[in-house]
């Protein structure tokens, strides 16, 4: 090779590998592909919710609208109530996500850091519990919560926002399986001489767990918490059979909105002027851009804690 | 803001103080006194061993409590349903199992008896087994991508959140009617033909299933690429470099530094897919159990326990459906734990 070649070689390739043109071409081609599919309904539903009642009808326009409205949003902020049930679903989502929060990273620390008989008979039950389908446990579970106790005090879940709390705070929240693994698999890979090294020092059991073994589990804190809120917030079903109308969610107004939408479809009476011009495709969709949006904003802002290698173990040679 | 912390750490320094005085002047005479010093001193005496299991046990005690009260029941009942001759709501007295456990009554029936629907438990063990590996080799494939230096880092990560999003609580069933998850008919019908012409039928078969799953793949990684991209955080770059500087090429860094990492997230995430697909999909088990569930996808709803094979035996299927979950996440584990061993 000459050594023109060698140098259009490592343009194309890179000096590592992942630093060449040919690498970042293919890189960047397969994001941007991806990012369409993902995006595709997102951008389908955006373009409809702009659109006025004549656009949508008219099957010759797919994606731009002959005239901007903003009408279908107004519709959809007082169908949803919006900024009550903004407060609704942040409640919903928030507070049972600190309570799955800090168990989960108890029970996974617990597993991780400390050796007790029955251990793999407690990872077994978690698993079995996390896999029945849940066609099983759905009616079992709403009967149990109607007259739940523990150690002889009634729980009174039905109906409050502790339907979601409680089982959260127990490891038995919504996929809660999933984040008890996690925290125990970030716990486990911190190197055992730090917490010896704590522990030498003077540091009991509580300190140690607070001070060394949280920051480094930092990761795991944002995408749990992550999951807990979306999962939460998008519940609709649990959520209707745990607090009857005593909370109505952004999501569970969309949902509402949607079935009455549907009914009046069904019964024909969608051909009223009163009635399409508030039950139509282009506010209903306008309504569940409104909803998913704060969920958007919050991962924008979150996702700045991933930020590769923020911690050092603080082990020489680990 | 330093007149605040000053205050805070005078208040913290008077609370220290203070509580050394009561200790010295009420607290240790009186532990003396009940004996409470001599229980510390044999609490002290007590091997690490136990002790550590102990502080173990305290930590789950959460999750047992809730093992108890919630777990148990839930399994108990949920087998109960299973073992049943027939599960049926009554008004005024709730839902009622009639038959005795011992009788097998509805594995009977799906196996033996009325073996009509064996063909679809295998289908479903074929499908559930085929996503399971192309979604977490896909998510750990994007994840790393997604963790390069790339310009609008934020702005994809912030997009590859959406299938996170749109694929919880039912918000998926908006999308679904639209086929937003599935590859448009045709661009699947020219892969087929591209397909069938340099490959042996068998193997296109193969590669056409995951081509026309390709959409919903890419749609179900999203949870798993943000567990994959967690992990990654914890690699310390220094150790890339070190491996650079001892000649190591890409390939070799992701087999021997990035992979071993990431391999206990590998189970979670196999898990977490078996799970989430044997439930989401309508895989062909689920299209009979639904028959007997009502809209939110539980074994209820106004149905009569008359209409098709009834909620026990769709109880008995849904356990059916567990056993799947449970052979296709051992499998995998023990594939990538026997690959894992092999990079030790």
């Amino acid at each position: 090779m000459t050594s023109r070649q060698i140098m259009i070689k490592k343009k194309l390739i890179g000096r590592k590998g992942n630093d060449g043109l040919l690498f970042k071409l293919v890189l960047y081609v397969l994001l941007i592909g991806i990012s369409f599919i993902f995006l595709y309904p997102l951008l389908s539903m955006l373009s409809m919710s702009f659109m006025s009642l004549e656009d949508l009808i008219d099957s010759s326009i797919a994606w731009i609208p002959r005239t901007l409205t903003g009408e279908n949003y107004a519709i959809g902020f007082n169908q949803l109530n919006f900024v009550m049930a903004l407060w609704t679903s942040i409640k919903i989502a928030f507070l049972p996500t600190l309570a799955s929060l800090v168990s989960s990273a108890l029970i996974g620390y617990g597993l991780a850091k400390y050796h007790f008989p029955g251990k793999r008979i407690v990872l077994g039950l978690m698993l079995v519990l996390f896999l029945v389908p849940t066609v099983l446990t759905y009616i079992p579970t709403t009967v149990m919560y109607q007259s739940l106790t523990i150690f002889g005090i009634p729980l009174n879940l039905m109906g409050s926002l502790r339907a979601f709390i409680i089982p959260a705070m127990a490891g038995f929240g919504i996929r809660q399986t999933v984040f008890i693994l996690i925290f125990y698999q970030f716990f486990r890979i911190i190197p055992q001489e730090l917490f010896e090294a704590a522990e030498v020092d003077g540091s009991g059991v509580i300190r140690t767990f607070l001070s060394i073994a949280i920051p480094l589990a930092m990761p795991a804190f944002l995408i749990c918490g992550l999951f807990a809120f979306v999962w939460y917030w998008n519940e609709t079903s649990l959520a209707r059979a745990y607090f009857g109308n005593n909370y109505t969610s952004l999501l569970m107004g969309l949902e509402g909105y949607i079935n009455t939408y549907r009914s009046l479809y069904s019964q024909g009476q969608l051909t009223m002027e009163s009635a399409s011009s508030i039950y139509n495709l282009g506010v209903q969709y306008a309504m569940t851009l409104m909803s998913i949006i704060p969920l958007l904003i919050i991962y924008l802002v979150v996702q700045k804690g991933f930020v590769a290698g923020i911690d050092k173990s603080g082990i020489a040679g680990q | 803001m330093k007149k605040l912390r000053q205050f805070f750490e005078n208040g913290w320094e008077k609370l220290r103080q203070s509580h050394r005085k009561f200790q010295e002047k009420i607290w240790f005479p009186f532990e003396k006194k009940v004996g409470l010093r001599w229980l510390k001193d044999k609490l002290r005496q007590i091997p690490n061993k136990i002790k550590h299991a102990i502080y173990g046990i305290l930590f789950i005690s959460p999750w047992l409590i809730g093992l108890g009260v919630l777990g148990v029941p839930l399994l108990v009942r949920s087998i109960r349903m299973a073992l049943s001759d027939k599960y049926y709501f009554i008004t005024g007295q709730g839902w009622r199992i009639i038959g005795e456990w011992y009788h097998f009554t509805q594995f009977k029936r799906i196996f033996s008896d009325e073996p009509w629907h064996l063909e679809q438990i295998l289908a479903t063990l074929q499908d559930i087994a085929l996503v399971i590996p192309l979604v977490v080799v896909f998510a750990l494939i994007l994840a790393m991508m997604l963790n390069q230096k790339i310009k609008g880092r934020a702005i994809f990560r912030t997009i590859f959140f959406i299938p996170v999003i749109l694929l919880s609580g039912n918000m998926v069933s908006n999308f679904q009617s639209g086929g937003l998850l599935t590859v448009p008919a045709i661009l699947s019908g020219q892969i087929s033909g591209v397909m069938t012409e340099f490959f042996p039928e068998v193997f296109s078969e193969v590669i056409l299933l995951a081509f026309g799953k390709i959409v919903l793949i890419l749609w179900l990684s999203g949870v798993q690429i943000l567990i994959f991209l967690a992990g990654l955080q914890k690699l310390d770059p220094a150790l890339y470099e070190a491996a650079e500087i001892d000649g190591a090429s890409m390939w070799e860094m992701f087999w021997k530094i990035t992979l071993p990492a990431l391999m206990p997230l590998m189970y979670i995430n196999i898990i977490y897919t078996t799970v989430i697909y044997a439930n989401l999909s309508n895989n062909p088990l689920n299209v009979i159990i639904n028959v007997t569930s009502d809209e939110w996808g539980s074994l209820g709803g106004t149905l009569t326990d008359e209409v098709n094979y009834g909620r026990a035996y769709s109880a008995a299927l849904s356990w059916v459906l567990f056993a799947i979950e449970l052979v296709v996440i051992g499998g995998y584990s023990l594939i990538v734990k026997l690959a894992s061993k092999r990079y030790e």
